[in-house]
């Protein structure tokens, strides 16, 4: 079984991606709030172990969406209107990507809407 | 002195055309071309043998070799004084006198380097277990290697060559030695090279990948086109033929009747219908193209 360890798929997405949605988890997880400055690159970059390119490219995508603005000299920080641009297009992502998938095993699994409801509500 | 300026131009720190260097009857370097562009940490990978130790020996001015190299613009072989002022080195085989002190390894430094930051070289001490007064002889592999490298980095070099820097050294000093040099060292001026067969380690933190075999460098790409450019796949029985006619650079059969294959080119869409694709791991692609290198 060491073969399949160590082969490890991961998504299949570039490093700078997966560190992009790492912090878009933790905006939508309320660990990073409007305001909030993010971590250096240089400081990213030593504790993930990754070159600084690859993370001024995740931080510049960021920028891009304004989920997070440069402000001069002192770094990046997050935008007011993260929170709630992320609200929609994670809102879109969950039903276009994920929620088929879950659909279908639901369905595969013959759970009845009321199962499925009682489950979610004991939580 | 075109080549000078041509370099400058282009940015690049290191630029060899048709490097050769033979010991005896073999050949350690093999008329092999390369260029390393400034602000990039790139990986010299080959196997025991391939002639990655002499490629920076070269690069340092440290032997005589044949072919076109500079270095920042100079020739390593008739201006290394002036090189050395602007190149740092850590060597696997990094020896410093056994009898000499923390404090003295740092006052020797500053003795003879005119770009060495006494200050910042006593800060780097500072946060290690490192003290002025510990012998080398009284130091783990490990914090040998700490003041190593709180010595070259308080070197304002514009290229680091570093040749397995880490050999030898527990997960702990390894995941440590590239975390000081990231948070530390490097920005978009200095240049790294480094060499080691801890692959897996350090493939996030290259930004470009030179992959030397038989004293030729048989790859030489940034490591964001390394990802575009080759696929694995893992395909089951069904697909295997469709797979196969695609043309793998490499195949191996895994348990459960599935296989991997490396593709070198084919468009991942091509291949996301025959199963699952994932970007192979630098240690995967280097046994690959390594393939036979033993045989």
């Amino acid at each position: 079984m060491m073969t399949l360890t160590s082969i490890q798929w991961t998504d299949g997405a570039p490093i700078y991606r997966q560190l992009k949605e790492r912090v878009i988890a933790m905006m939508l997880d309320g660990v990073l709030k409007p305001g909030d400055a993010l971590p250096s690159v240089r400081q990213v970059a030593a504790e993930y172990q990754l070159n600084p390119i690859t993370v001024s490219r995740a931080y510049q995508e960021l920028a891009d969406e304004a989920l997070v603005e440069k402000r001069r000299g002192l770094g990046m920080f997050v935008t007011e209107e993260a929170a709630k641009k992320l609200m929609h297009s994670e809102r879109e992502r969950f039903l276009q990507d994920e929620w088929p998938a879950v659909a279908e095993r639901i369905q595969r699994l013959g759970l009845s809407t009321e199962e499925l409801l009682s489950k979610g509500a004991a939580k | 002195m075109n080549a000078v300026a041509t370099n400058e131009a282009t940015g690049a720190v290191v630029s060899a055309r048709g490097l050769r260097k033979a010991y005896r009857n073999r050949l350690a370097l093999d008329d092999t071309s390369f260029q390393i562009e400034a602000g990039r940490i790139v990986g010299l990978i080959g196997p025991n043998g391939a002639g990655k130790t002499t490629a920076l020996k070269a690069i340092l001015g440290l032997i005589p070799f044949k072919g076109d190299l500079r270095v920042l613009g100079m020739d390593p072989r008739t201006q290394r004084d002036e090189l050395m002022r602007e190149v740092c080195f850590i060597a696997d085989v990094a020896v410093l006198p056994r009898w000499m002190r923390v404090r003295e390894a740092i006052d020797f430094v500053a003795g003879i380097h005119p770009r060495f930051d006494r200050a910042k070289c006593e800060r780097f001490i500072a946060n290690t277990q490192l003290n002025p007064k510990l012998r080398v002889r009284e130091m783990s592999k490990g914090m040998i290697v700490q003041l190593h490298l709180a010595l070259v980095m308080a070197i304002d070099a514009r290229l680091l060559v570093l040749d397995e820097p880490t050999l030898g050294l527990d997960i702990l000093y390894r995941k440590q030695f590239y975390q000081r040099l990231l948070e530390d060292y490097f920005d978009e001026q200095k240049t790294i090279i480094v060499t080691t067969h801890q692959v897996e380690e350090i493939e996030h933190i290259l930004t470009d990948v030179m992959f030397i075999r038989d004293g030729r460098i048989v790859l030489t790409s940034p490591m964001d086109e390394v990802a575009e450019r080759y696929t694995e796949l893992l395909t089951s029985a069904a697909t295997i033929d469709q797979a196969r006619a695609l043309k793998p650079i490499d195949e191996r059969a895994l348990p459960f009747g599935k296989t991997v294959m490396l593709f070198d080119g084919v468009p991942r869409q091509q291949l996301a219908e025959l199963g699952e694709t994932r970007n192979p791991g630098l240690a995967d692609l280097f046994v690959a193209i390594m393939k036979g290198t033993y045989a």
